[in-house]
């Protein structure tokens, strides 16, 4: 009947921008998806019948999907020749899983203009001469900072409070890392960064972050921009990942990609339980430094496979200077949000 | 995505993409590109487009984990989409009734307040605005959903069966029931009452 149908008619039929939201929730459950698993073009490319008739078996075993990074950036940045990497079909399960949650969770949907808001706790090592001798300590550190959702940390303000320090397993804490809890400056808002000197493709900001790849094969290929290969190359792959957690947000569909191509880094292990630097206790994904004696682990929620944070835990004591399986630094991401404003920064950090 | 033209002869019908995906997911985005914007508008019409947006996502994750047992005989997946999103509409059903309650008592109406710079071409029928929505809220919820389905979703009664599992004279019970009662507290604002049968889709 007529009458039915026009009441509520104004509502209109969306724009594709409109339901940008849900597409993004929808493609991240593609990159979850396990027929989603790379390897199917590449494999069939190759003749040798054997291949063939062994099937989806050795493809999972060997192949894997051709990852090229771009000799030639778009952006023109001077990359040398082209590395090919080989994404592995093995897959750490703990990633996997947070991938296969990645799209259940309420979608923050940040504006260009807005904030993300990040509150997170963090424990590192300090490390220093002075005139008593080598001094190393645990500081550790509240804080509260404000990203620009486009932009570099140089626009982002920080509200932090140092909280009481703890000792570097087996060395005893200094009296000036005391100090440090009482400077001027606690829990007012100042500037994050002086200057941000990360290469283009590293930022972190919102806007960079959402045109990334949403697919596993392209994340992995982005994850290792103008790496080559090997261990330590692995290494910083998966150090990158950090800087895509620690205090960054992602859109449901490349923070799905993320956890799968980070599952595919060589070396990813599971760590059965975890604490984040809040406490919380969660399972991990983990990788071994062995040049540096620690492993980085990352942890999520055992049940919902939310990030909560990250720690560093000892593996070598000669390289570590501490005893094996002593934590050397962690981090608690504890809430996420967005603001219309950040506050303005009161005064600037002084030297040190 | 960013076509929106309808699926015309000359592209595979929705079967065909479903089939396809279930090897290759991302074949999928397609289903969500064809369906989407109706699916969602008809969603915000029921819910309001803060509720609307989970539902619409929530919509095409449970089509996208049920590809697998699409029936590939059924060519076009409106019926089914339109019928995921009426169950997910069925949990907020409180609250639908909530603010056409609200649309009832005061005339404002809280779905679409944020589409405000349309407003003109309702404003005149406020009265009739305020029973439609009495009416709505006080049917059962299986009959507003085959009515809403028809009249906002402009399914064919054999479509609207399908969506929501039931037989043909069902929906065809439930609408004239519905829209017996629509009639009814028409009639006190409205006498002049259109008699336009079902809608038929194109």
């Amino acid at each position: 009947m007529k009458e039915l149908a026009g009441l509520r008619s104004e509502v209109p039929r969306p724009e594709p921008s409109g339901l940008r939201a849900e597409e993004e929730r929808l493609r991240a459950a593609f990159a979850a998806s396990p027929a989603a698993a790379p390897a199917a073009r590449p494999w069939r490319r190759w003749s040798a019948p054997r291949l063939l008739v062994a099937g989806g078996m050795v493809a999972a075993a060997g192949a894997g999907v051709l990852v090229t990074v771009n000799g030639s950036g778009e952006d023109g940045d001077g990359r040398d020749g082209r590395v090919v990497h080989v994404m592995p079909v093995a897959a750490e399960r703990v990633l996997t899983k947070a991938a296969d949650n990645a799209g259940r969770s309420r979608e923050l949907r940040p504006r260009v203009g807005q904030y993300l808001v990040f509150e997170s706790r963090s424990m590192n090592q300090v490390e220093y001469n002075s005139a008593a001798g080598h001094a190393r300590y645990l500081s550790r550190t509240h804080r509260k900072v404000w990203y620009p959702v486009k932009g570099t940390s140089v626009d982002g303000v920080i509200i932090g409070r140092s909280l009481e320090p703890r000792p570097y397993p087996g060395w005893p804490i200094p009296p000036e890392a005391r100090e440090q809890a009482k400077e001027p400056g606690q829990g007012k808002p100042e500037r994050l960064a002086d200057f941000d000197q990360r290469a283009p493709f590293l930022r972190t900001d919102y806007a960079y972050l959402s045109t990334l790849p949403t697919t596993p094969a392209g994340m992995y290929e982005h994850l290792y921009t103008q790496l080559g290969h090997g261990p330590a190359a692995d290494a910083e792959a998966w150090n990158r990942v950090s800087g895509m957690l620690r205090e960054a947000y992602l859109p449901a569909a490349q923070r799905a990609a993320l956890f799968r191509a980070a599952a595919a880094i060589p070396g990813a292990t599971t760590v059965g339980t975890a604490r984040d630097a809040y406490g919380r206790t969660g399972v991990a994904a983990a990788r071994t430094n062995p040049s540096l004696g620690f492993r980085e682990e990352y942890i999520f929620d055992r049940e919902t496979y939310q990030y909560l944070g990250m720690r560093t835990t000892v593996t070598d004591a000669a390289k570590a200077k501490a005893p094996v399986g002593s934590v050397v630094a962690s981090s608690a991401l504890l809430k996420v949000e967005v603001a219309d404003t950040a506050p303005s920064p009161v005064a600037r950090r002084g030297p040190g | 995505m960013s076509e929106t033209s309808r699926n015309g002869p000359e592209e595979a019908d929705d079967a065909s993409v479903i089939e396809r995906s279930r090897r290759d997911p991302e074949a999928f985005a397609e289903i969500f590109r064809r369906h989407a914007p109706d699916i969602k508008r008809y969603v915000v019409r029921r819910l309001g487009p803060d509720a609307a947006e989970d539902v619409v996502a929530e919509t095409f994750l449970a089509a996208f984990r049920q590809r697998d047992r699409y029936d590939l005989r059924r060519a076009h997946a409106r019926p089914w989409l339109y019928g995921i999103a009426t169950n997910l509409v069925g949990r907020h059903v409180r609250d639908e009734v909530r603010q056409l309650r609200v649309l009832q008592r005061t005339g404002a109406d809280p779905v679409t307040e944020s589409f405000t710079e349309r407003s003109d071409e309702r404003v005149s029928a406020g009265a009739l605005r305020r029973s439609l929505a009495a009416s709505l809220a006080a049917l059962p919820t299986g009959h507003r959903d085959a009515l809403l389905l028809v009249a906002w979703g402009g399914l064919t009664y054999a479509e609207t069966a399908q969506a929501l599992d039931v037989r043909v004279g069902t929906v065809r019970s439930r609408v004239n029931r519905a829209r017996k009662g629509l009639r009814k507290s028409l009639g006190e604002v409205a006498p002049a009452v259109s008699k336009s049968e079902e809608s038929i889709r194109g």
